[in-house]
């Protein structure tokens, strides 16, 4: 067999995928082919590099990120796991969001535009009546969404911004409870998830605003960090004062401190 | 995993006990560089801990985290300090009690696969150090399984044309600055 033929073997027979007959075939090559055999002897060779072991300052850094984490979190997880007031509202939009659900959704709005259509009688072209479904839809969307940042659940909460993901302009009402829940969230998951959203909209002059005041007000170190690497992913110089203050304060965990060293270096 | 997506923090801890050296292997053998890659480490687990939400049920975790940690290492690189060139007391020690040469030997290695363009040094970690199979590869780095295996022998064949390069530079090195009396070079980080 030709080494052209071979080299489609020899990977999976470097990784023992190969049948026995074809490995007889691929080893019977090897024996005879100087370059081949030592390709498939390269490869036993790298298991020369051996592995090291990390050191333990790594570990204890972990271990300071978690405990730090831990305790921007409080008792959340408490309250995550408590009864949900809002159970019967959350299982009909788990139902609305679910396939059935969703066709359900999708046959309603399909109506709902043909009676408006037909409401609207034939004066308006059809799209006209399209942008005018079209709007209808995101409102619905929106209103949801805004529904849902006010549940009580964490996990609702979260769903409602995942929601605001689906537009690609949101509604000043909407735009200023992400910016709320940025800032006075409970929960850290949903106050990181809020920035994500926000993420996409630093058009926004408040966005950008918001995003550096919580700076300064947000206790946990996750959030501290996805703030700065925001600003820095804007490349915000104006915020470089602000991160330098925070870098300051006294008791700051020092992978926030370090991050912040960072974006200041980036931004300046 | 979804443990910690739920909000379990103590079970990262347990990810981390599996998945760090591992993951820090993963980073020297693409770097050479141990505290870069204590600190990408650190960043792979914060990125779980901030990004845990996007985990979904059924995934499998080991291919998520080695997107992560592919991820971290091209957002550092996009935004800061070029790679440190190989120098050989990077090269992890042998085990004590092996001889000499295969010390030599397995610097070689290091230095020729530190040599190879970056996709193909991160597609024979990932296959051989890693032992992630051709098909988990592929999904990982967005190709086809028969592109991974024809990557991976193109790989070995130019490991094996740099690695002879290497194998005789040093005496050509050596008869060299015997001729010039220039003393051998001391080995060291020069960076």
């Amino acid at each position: 067999m030709k080494c052209e033929e071979i080299a489609g073997l020899l990977p999976d027979y470097l990784q023992e995928g190969l049948s026995a007959e074809q490995k007889k075939t691929v080893e019977r090559h090897l024996e005879s082919c100087v370059e081949c055999s030592e390709v498939a002897g390269l490869w036993k060779k790298l298991a020369l590099i051996p592995d090291e072991q990390p050191s333990a300052a790594g570990r204890q850094r972990f271990e300071a990120m978690l405990q730090a984490y831990q305790t921007g979190r409080g008792d959340e997880g408490l309250t995550r796991r408590a009864p949900d007031k809002g159970a019967s509202i959350w299982s009909v939009f788990q139902w609305l969001r679910s396939p059935v659900g969703a066709v359900a959704w999708s046959i309603a709005l399909v109506a709902l535009g043909a009676y408006l259509g037909l409401q609207l009688g034939n004066a308006k072209t059809n799209s006209q009546e399209l942008a005018a479904m079209h709007t209808e839809l995101t409102k619905m969307r929106q209103i949801v969404a805004l529904s849902m940042l006010q549940q009580q659940s964490a996990s609702q909460r979260l769903e409602g911004v995942t929601w605001t993901r689906r537009e690609g302009q949101l509604d000043p009402q909407v735009l200023s409870a992400l910016m709320h829940t940025l800032r006075h969230d409970q929960s850290v998951d949903v106050r990181l998830a809020a920035l994500d959203a926000l993420s996409r909209h630093a058009g926004q002059p408040q966005v950008k605003k918001t995003v550096v005041d919580a700076l300064q007000e947000q206790q946990s170190p996750l959030v501290q960090v996805a703030l700065i690497d925001q600003l820095v992913e804007w490349s915000d110089a104006e915020a470089a004062p602000r991160i330098e203050k925070l870098r300051q304060s006294a008791n700051l965990n020092p992978t926030v401190r370090q991050r912040a060293d960072w974006a200041i270096s980036k931004l300046n | 995993m979804l443990q910690v997506r739920d909000g379990d923090g103590e079970t990262l801890g347990v990810l981390f006990e599996r998945y760090h050296a591992p993951i820090y292997n993963f980073y020297t053998k693409l770097t050479g560089d141990r505290a870069l890659s204590e600190d990408l480490v650190q960043e792979v687990f914060l990125r779980i801990l901030r990004h845990r939400q996007t985990f979904r049920p059924g995934t499998p975790f080991r291919a998520w985290i080695y997107q992560i940690a592919r991820n971290a290492r091209i957002d550092h690189f996009r935004k800061s300090r070029p790679q440190v060139p190989f120098e050989p007391e990077m090269a992890p020690t042998v085990a004590p009690g092996d001889p000499a040469q295969k010390q030599q030997e397995s610097e070689l290695l290091h230095r020729a696969l530190m040599e190879l363009p970056e996709e193909k040094r991160e597609l024979l970690v990932l296959c051989r150090f890693q032992e992630l199979p051709y098909e988990e590869v592929a999904r990982l780095v967005g190709c086809g399984v028969s592109t991974v295996k024809v990557r991976i022998h193109r790989a070995l064949q130019e490991l094996r044309q740099v690695f002879h390069q290497l194998q005789a530079a040093p005496a050509n090195s050596a008869q060299r600055n015997a001729r010039q009396n220039i003393p051998p070079r001391r080995l060291g980080h020069e960076v």
